[in-house]
């Protein structure tokens, strides 16, 4: 592996964020929308209710990004344009999750019409309020949970997916678009963690954000099962 | 009170087989060659291992008998006769009974009298969880030492005829992937509670394990058929029935199988968080890894977290003794004692990862004065 963390305190970050990563993904698998979708129970209209709650967050998505990005000042002009290269790339993915739903047979009228569910909504909350703070380092530590998801739905979830549904054009691409890019974001938040994780205060932080989007991206896809 | 290892033992039955030698052992299920036997071996790098089963399928020794040479073997290489040990603590998948408890058996074999028993039932980790109790029996001052033993008999399990009792002869992958990776053998271990002048002696820091029953599907099983949610091997009218449903096969369900690396990882990285470990002072790791396969992923698990010990302070002898399940932690610290040199105050960072519904050990070992 190249691309590796290298200063001590970067490390301590990136082994208290896989442990993060860890807790939140064993933490799914009691997820009743992860639950039938890893164990071959996952209907089509399961898939099409999680696209389309998907969406309603990947949407705005985009924006807490973007925000976050103005929100470093010219001490943090690195970390700036690698935000905003960030943003360019995903901010268009929801049309992606629009593709598949309709691949999947649901109506795109139906999913652009959708709102958020009470997880999705939480999050988003959460993500716009931190990305708004000055320098908001902590959110190495959001993108971190949502690359990390990112990565498992390309690896497993799409391959679950596809054993289970048959489709007669590709409604996986969101999640397999995720693996694509992979390896080049991974090497930017390693960049990142090296860069920000300076010191004790800004690990914490960057911890906290970590385990509080974790916890609402939960409640995100427990709300899957909940949504009206 | 601090407690020491004294004395370690080990048994494995017959002579050592090898690859090409296993259906030789085991039989040839419906009279044909495994087509899956070569690529599994290839993938888990095991070369040798022992039965306790000839060419017959006859079991030559029974798994408590396999312990008690195991723990004969402990005992004669301690400070202690037999009379003295207070306590026994056993672990076994599955004993030659199913009732009464393994430990009962293993005591009868050994003819110890009066001890404290303990028999810890599951699958890898369970030679842990006997060590555990044994190692708190002493901690709190209930015992001066304790005899812990870890023995397993799998191969009874892939005899030809156990498969071949399966209705349609359905035997998929799941359930002849573990035919390929366990087999049989013994370990013991014997704790006191102050260390011998034998520079061997190690002393116990802490015992740790996280299990992830909670959160993980059963991964490795015997007693539920094949896509069968409920029901469960007592629950049909008779055995044979349950065993023509291939309910009694043991199975691995191999697409669940890597998770068992994160829960590794996991506990490894909450073990650093806590400070119970530093990995810069890891002298030795022992971990009961299953395959070659698993060895490379934890790795690299291990290297991305920044976490990773260099590949030399690595034992095993896992590809010579082959997998022996709860037994196979033991039978390796028994070697690693009798085949290094250790100096005071070295570390061995132990690790029993189990498949079986995600369960993983730890233990940190410190060599005495």
């Amino acid at each position: 592996m190249e691309n590796k963390v290298l200063t001590p305190l970067g490390q301590k970050c990136l082994q208290s964020l896989l442990k993060i990563w860890f807790d939140f993904d064993f933490s799914l698998n009691n997820v009743p929308i992860v639950k039938r979708l890893e164990q071959g129970r996952l209907s089509i209209e399961d898939y099409q209710t999680l696209l389309l709650n998907l969406r309603q967050q990947v949407i705005e998505g985009s924006r807490w990004i973007s925000r976050s990005a103005s929100s470093f000042d010219r001490d943090y002009s690195d970390i700036r344009s690698i935000v905003i290269g960030h943003a360019n790339e995903e901010h268009r993915d929801y049309q992606l999750l629009e593709q598949d739903y309709v691949a999947a047979g649901g109506n795109i009228n139906t999913i652009q019409s959708s709102s958020k569910n009470v997880g999705s909504e939480a999050l988003h909350g959460f993500l716009m309020y931190r990305a708004s703070q000055p320098n908001p380092i902590d959110l190495i530590g959001a993108m971190w949970i949502i690359e990390g998801l990112g990565n498992k739905m390309a690896l497993k979830w799409s391959k679950c997916i596809n054993e289970q549904l048959k489709f007669a054009t590709c409604a996986t691409s969101f999640m397999d678009y995720h693996g694509e890019n992979d390896e080049h974001h991974l090497d930017e938040l390693y960049k990142l963690i090296d860069r920000v994780a300076s010191c004790e205060k800004n690990i914490d932080a960057i911890i906290r954000t970590a385990k509080v989007v974790a916890k609402l991206y939960k409640l995100q896809l427990e709300e899957v099962d909940n949504a009206e | 009170m601090d407690v020491y290892i004294n004395s370690t033992g080990h048994f494995l039955p017959g002579k050592a087989i090898n690859n090409d030698e296993i259906e030789e052992i085991l039989g040839l299920i419906d009279g044909k060659k495994s087509r899956l036997k070569n690529k599994i071996l290839q993938s888990n790098g095991i070369l040798q291992r022992h039965y306790a089963i000839n060419e017959q399928q006859q079991t030559q020794i029974s798994n408590s008998d396999m312990a008690a040479n195991a723990g004969n073997a402990c005992i004669n290489n301690s400070y202690l006769s037999s009379n003295k040990i207070k306590m026994l603590s056993c672990a076994t998948s599955q004993g030659d009974n199913v009732l009464p408890g393994f430990g009962s058996m293993v005591q009868a074999a050994l003819n110890l009298s009066e001890v404290e028993l303990n028999t810890s039932h599951g699958i890898c980790s369970s030679s842990i969880m006997a060590l555990k109790a044994a190692f708190n029996a002493i901690k709190c001052a209930d015992h001066d030492n304790a005899l812990v033993i870890a023995s397993e008999l799998t191969s009874r399990l892939f005899k030809h005829t156990r498969y071949e009792q399966v209705e349609n002869n359905e035997v998929d992958f799941n359930a002849e992937f573990l035919r390929w990776m366990l087999s049989d053998g013994a370990g013991a271990l014997l704790l006191e509670n102050k260390p011998r002048p034998t520079g061997k002696s190690l002393k116990i820091d802490w015992i740790k394990s996280f299990s992830h029953a909670n959160a993980f599907p059963v991964c490795m099983s015997v007693g539920q058929a094949k896509d069968e949610n409920h029901k469960t091997w007592q629950d049909y009218a008779t055995y044979a029935e349950a065993e023509k449903a291939g309910a009694l096969l043991l199975r691995q369900d191999v697409r669940l199988l890597d998770n068992i690396v994160a829960v590794g990882v996991q506990g490894f990285l909450k073990l650093i968080a806590q400070k119970h470990v530093d990995i810069n002072k890891i002298d030795h790791v022992l971990c009961h890894f299953s395959s070659k396969y698993f060895k490379s992923k934890i790795f690299d698990m291990l290297e991305i977290a920044g976490a990773s010990i260099p590949e030399e302070k690595w034992y095993t002898n896992l590809y010579q003794r082959g997998n022996t399940g709860c037994a196979a932690i033991f039978i390796m610290l028994d070697e690693f004692i009798k085949t290094h040199d250790l100096k005071v105050g070295e570390t061995i960072f132990c690790m029993v990862p189990e498949s079986g519904r995600f369960n993983c050990a730890y233990m940190h070992l410190t060599v005495a004065e």
